[in-house]
């Protein structure tokens, strides 16, 4: 494994995943060589027992160590070809857990704000399906890869030796299997890019419709709009077919030269035997290599066929790789300046500090700041005057580039306007910030948020369920569930990016309260607000704009 | 055998809908057929005529005069081959524009039943993961066909046709050879299936419940991060993943165990009959070709059952699939039209409600209790209160997206219930905070609202919110709004749902925050307008406070004030 270089593609990065599972995919390719081996000789056996039986005049008892023979060989190649399918699918699991492993740690490293461009669900969701749409590539496609190769080439030199005529046959179509491939290439991508676009305008358009279905119902548009989706799926569905018809001709034309190699090879071998060829080998063909030779040829292009069907598995692929690889390429640009934790204190310390975004330009200083432990600091501005990147400073998620960074070490508590709430009871929740904490702790934190009384109406307590997303809560609880967590934690330091921001009156005053008692407990807060009532709790008033200080005002 | 017949039922719904296009998918269970006898006959004919001509040849060798007829078989083999090519292909591309049928079949079914839904149903499944499972699950029943009925019955109809070809000759065994591939039909359909279906069953289930942890990673990094969980979290999501690969890894074994056995049972079958050919032919009763020709058919029954196995291992993820979609269409969230419908008198009737409460499922706290209000024919009321208060869901018992569960709501003492739901709808008109447009033309989204509107009077619709200047420097009605009116700016969407209500004609309005997000100037020039347009209709205002609307020029002056789902103060002139 090299350093992390800039130019990461799908097919290198790829390649680094299967690297790392090497063994597992080598074993797939054994067992499946082995399904090859054993295959050829199954083949041999029936030829000779029939060679045995019709040509030597056997007596059928004669040939019962034949029938031995075949038995073992088909428990061997049964259990090779479960090793070979389980083996891939062991390498693929843990090279999906492995992929899925390195973009979260790549994305917390990024952190919340260099991702911010990015929809988080569709993030979540780019986590769950493409790492998952890896699977048929590793799994299946990469060890058929190999065996596409080795078994037609094992079995041209048995049928060399068998009939060098026949071989040439079964060569004559080898040269054409890059082509094939190719051909079948060409097809399965194509296939699948333009698959995937009407796909994607197809759900496209059946999610417009169901995003809308309220507006539908309220202008009695039911019975139409349902026509409606029933006619894009049968457009899609013309659309779709001219690529089909032409998609398929490729595997056709594979299936074509298998059944064709099967029928000319027959009709040479029944030619030979019949003694009408006096050219070559032919006049020694048997009836055992004649049989052979006719039961190899399916042999010869079933790895092909195999390939060609796990075809789509590869395009799938290097599809989510394409997105993915994308997400790895966003550069953890670090900063340069100094960060040190503060000496067991709750202070902040900004030195000289400026913080810069790829296509922004510089939205944060220089500025300098510092905050006493137990202070109580307002930052205010117009919107885009920097007063979150400089709490996203504070909290680590963005480094500075110049100057330096003293902050408390360890956890800082953080709460903004879209609190996270996860599918778990409130406790749960609440346990997000201070994993130990016990019942009665959560209570109170609760009780502190004024979330006392709600708490009371609930039957379960604190280990209601919350559905996803908090499905339940209202806005306001939701916010105030956030200000528990600061409670619970022990963070001395806590920042707020506009707490108040998007919730009602009610929850407005209940909040500034709160926070008052935060003060009040000699917790160092840094509040980011438009709010004239938060700005009048605050000891000290930092205004910003243009990503500067402009002003400081002492109340 | 009770198993067996809960899966039929809860597949029936959709086995009924394959039934429609019945003699489609015969036609392409028969090409598939065709396919596979033209294997079987392909291999099966080769080794008769090589074995033929090579016994024959030995007899040419020792002098024995002797003959055999090469271009009737080899006639028959190139046919085989053809046929085989041919059929593959046709059957491929017929079958998959079966599918694409059957899908636009499903995709139709589906949102009828979506539409029926009401509001809370709907409220509940507005997240487009949902909607993405929804398809999702969709397109695991349009395959149902091509994996799991078509296949099962081609490889019956080749185990006849085998059991058959190989019976004429040789009775028994023909026999022996249909009783040991049933029985491994059975193990590959059933067996597999009972397999698998624990953990298929769950399969979408465990993805939704990682996908959701992944996304609640990414959403909350911030404040993860800050408390120093984020490992804490991970360690949540990572027991989701285990799960979900522990049954994949299962799946997979099992599913591996069936394709193993493909190769295994074909195998014993084949020695089977091998034997008792070999048998007959020491006994005199069986020609050699013949005897050569018995096992190669077997041989090529192998194509046709190595379909099943990992088909019938996910059948649990296909039953979940439709036990999930039959759920949404049985939901009794469904607003049904009353069989009688009684008819409204008035032109503007009186909408009240009476002593209505309402609670979503899953909520902590009621979003209605007991509330009573009362508009009357001509009336201008503001609904007052917070988010949440309750006003949006008054609104959505107005317009029956939602029927109560206590109290009723009448239009001229006439429950909603008992009148046909589009004249509800067509009397009472409503404008959501949501605001809902279609990736479509603005012609397109405006004719929601009339559908027989002239291009003149959509302008003039256009004109009244002052989006007629935009417009026409835009496409003009032929303007793309974007997929969810993405290419209109927040204040720009609103007007042309409003547009679209204005087109629409109905005599009961309400307007929820219709000013939200609208300069004060622009608000007091459409409300004048509004005012004009209102003469003669009632009208339901929904804001947060009386203070910065334009109550005054829209000629309202009583107001009800909510709280929590309850009324707390109101003023009426």
């Amino acid at each position: 494994m090299g350093p992390q270089d800039a130019a990461l593609t799908p097919r290198r990065w790829l390649g680094r995943l299967a690297a790392r599972q090497r063994r597992l995919i080598g074993l797939s390719m054994g067992a499946g060589l082995c399904v090859g081996l054993a295959t050829i000789v199954q083949m041999a056996l029936i030829a000779g027992w029939l060679s045995a039986l019709l040509v030597d005049d056997a007596e059928p008892a004669a040939l019962a160590g034949l029938g031995v023979a075949l038995i073992v060989v088909l428990a061997l190649r049964a259990a090779a070809q479960w090793a070979q399918e389980v083996a891939g699918q062991e390498a693929s699991l843990r090279i999906r857990q492995a992929a899925r492993s390195e973009l979260l740690a790549h994305i917390e490293a990024l952190g919340p704000v260099r991702l911010g461009g990015r929809h988080s669900a569709a993030l979540g969701g780019q986590l769950v399906e493409q790492v998952e749409a890896l699977d048929g590539y590793f799994a299946r496609f990469l060890p058929q890869l190999r065996l596409a190769v080795a078994i037609p080439a094992v079995i041209a030199v048995l049928v060399l030796w068998l009939d060098w005529l026949a071989a040439i046959f079964l060569l004559l179509a080898a040269p054409m299997i890059p082509l094939f491939m190719a051909l079948v290439g060409i097809g399965a991508e194509r296939l699948n890019r333009q698959q995937f676009a009407a796909v994607s305008r197809l759900a496209g358009h059946f999610l417009d419709r169901v995003r809308g279905i309220t507006t539908l119902q309220l202008f009695n548009r039911a019975e139409q709009a349902s026509a409606e989706v029933h006619a894009a799926a049968d457009d899609y569905r013309r659309l779709s077919m001219r690529t089909l018809r032409l998609a398929f001709l490729s595997s056709a034309v594979l299936e074509f030269f298998a059944a064709v190699a099967i029928a000319v090879l027959a009709i040479y071998i029944g030619f030979g035997l019949l003694g009408y060829i006096d050219y070559g080998p032919s006049p020694q063909l048997t009836l055992f290599s004649g049989l052979l030779i006719l039961l190899l040829a399916p042999e010869f292009f079933q790895p092909l066929r195999t390939l060609s069907q796990h075809y789509h598995d590869r395009a799938a692929a290097l599809g989510a790789a394409d997105a993915l690889v994308a997400l790895l390429n966003v550069p953890l640009a670090k900063g340069t300046a100094r960060r040190q934790p503060s000496d067991g204190q709750s202070g902040v310390s900004l030195d000289g500090v400026s913080v810069t975004f790829a296509g922004r330009g510089r939205v944060l200083g220089p500025l300098d700041l510092t905050i006493a432990p137990g202070e109580c600091v307002a930052l205010v501005g117009p919107s885009g005057a920097g007063k979150s990147t400089l709490l996203q400073l504070i909290a680590g998620f963005v480094d500075s580039d110049t100057g330096r960074v003293t902050v408390p070490a360890g956890e800082v508590a953080w709460m903004d306007q879209r609190p996270l709430l996860i599918h778990g009871s409130l406790a749960d929740n609440l346990r997000l910030a201070a994993p130990e904490a016990s019942d009665a702790d959560i209570e109170r934190a609760l009780e502190q948020a004024g979330l006392g009384e709600l708490l009371t109406e609930l039957p379960a307590g604190i280990d209601t369920a919350l559905g996803e997303r908090g499905a339940g809560l209202s806005g306001g609880q939701a916010q105030r569930l956030a200000l528990a967590r600061v409670f619970l934690s022990g963070a001395s330091l806590v920042l707020l990016d506009e707490p108040t921001a998007s919730v009602d009156d009610d929850t407005q005053m209940a909040l500034i309260e709160a926070l008052k008692a935060l003060t009040a407990a000699g917790r160092t807060l840094v509040i980011a607000t438009h709010h004239p009532a938060l700005m009048g709790m605050a000891g000290r008033v930092v205004r910003l704009e243009n990503g500067r200080r402009i002003d400081e005002v002492m109340p | 055998m009770s198993r067996l017949a809960s899966i039929y039922r809860e597949l029936r719904p959709w086995l009924k809908l394959l039934g429609r296009r019945r003699g489609r998918l015969a036609l392409g269970a028969l090409l598939m057929a065709i396919t596979a006898f033209a294997g079987i006959g392909l291999l099966a004919l080769s080794g008769w005529f090589i074995t033929a001509t090579a016994l024959t040849g030995m007899l040419l060798a020792a002098g024995v005069a002797a003959s055999l007829d090469v271009y009737v078989p080899g006639g028959g083999i190139r046919f085989f081959a053809l046929t085989r090519t041919v059929a593959r292909y046709l059957e491929r591309v017929y079958n998959h524009d079966s599918v694409l049928r059957l899908l636009a079949d499903l995709r139709g079914g589906m949102f009828r039943v979506l539409v029926r839904l009401d509001g809370q149903a709907l409220s509940k499944r507005r997240a487009s993961e949902w909607l993405n499972r929804l398809t999702a699950d969709i397109d695991t029943l349009d395959s149902l066909y091509l994996r799991l009925l078509a296949p099962p019955l081609v490889a019956l109809l080749a185990i006849a046709g085998l059991t058959l070809l190989i019976g004429v000759f040789l009775p028994w065994a023909g026999a022996l050879a249909g009783g040991l591939l049933l029985g491994l039909w059975m193990l590959l359909t059933l067996g597999q299936a009972r397999l698998g279906m624990a953990a298929s069953q769950r399969r979408v289930a465990s993805l939704d419940r990682l996908r959701s942890r992944a996304i609640e990673h990414v959403q909350g990094l911030a404040e993860l991060s800050a408390y120093t969980s984020l490992a804490a979290h991970r360690r949540r999501l990572d027991e989701h993943q285990q799960a979900l690969y522990a049954d994949q890894r299962l799946l997979g074994r099992r599913a591996a165990l069936g394709n193993a056995l493909v190769g295994l049972g074909v195998g014993v079958t084949l020695l089977a009959v091998l034997w008792l050919a070999s048998l007959a032919y020491a006994g005199g009763v069986l020609s050699g070709p013949l005897v050569v020709m018995m096992p190669l058919a077997v041989l090529a029954l192998a194509e046709t059952l190595g379909l099943l196995p990992s088909a019938f291992t996910q059948l649990g993820a296909t039953r979940a699939a439709a036990r999930r979609l039959n759920a949404l269409g049985a939901a009794q969230g469904a607003i049904d039209d009353p069989k009688q419908p009684a008819a409204l008198d008035s032109a503007t009737p009186r909408l009240a409600f009476e002593a209505v409460s309402l609670r979503y499922p899953g909520a902590l706290q009621p979003a209605l209790e007991q509330v009573s209000l009362c508009l009357e024919a001509g009336q201008r009321l503001a609904l007052l209160g917070a988010s949440g208060a309750g006003k949006s869901s008054l609104a959505q018992l107005a317009t029956r997206l939602i029927d109560p569960q206590v109290g009723r709501v009448t239009l001229d003492d006439q429950p909603l219930a008992e009148l046909a739901l589009h004249e509800v709808r067509g009397c009472v008109g409503l404008l959501t905070q949501q605001g809902e447009l279609f990736d479509d033309s603005l012609a397109a989204n405006l004719r929601l609202g009339a559908p027989q509107a002239s291009d003149s009077q959509l302008w003039q619709a256009l004109a009244t919110v002052e989006l007629e200047v935009w417009a026409q420097q835009a496409q003009g009605l032929a303007t793309r709004v974007g997929e969810g009116g993405q290419q209109l700016s927040g204040g720009q969407a609103r007007r042309l749902c409003l547009a679209r209500l204005l087109l629409a004609e109905p005599r009961i309005v309400i307007l929820d925050e219709p000013f939200a997000g609208l300069d004060a100037a622009l608000a007091e020039r459409i409300a004048a307008r509004l005012d004009h347009w209102l003469a003669g209709r009632s009208l339901l205002l929904l804001c947060h406070q009386r203070q910065g609307q334009p109550l005054a020029t829209l000629g309202v002056s009583d107001w009800t004030q909510l709280a929590a789902g309850r009324v707390v103060a109101s003023k009426h002139t």
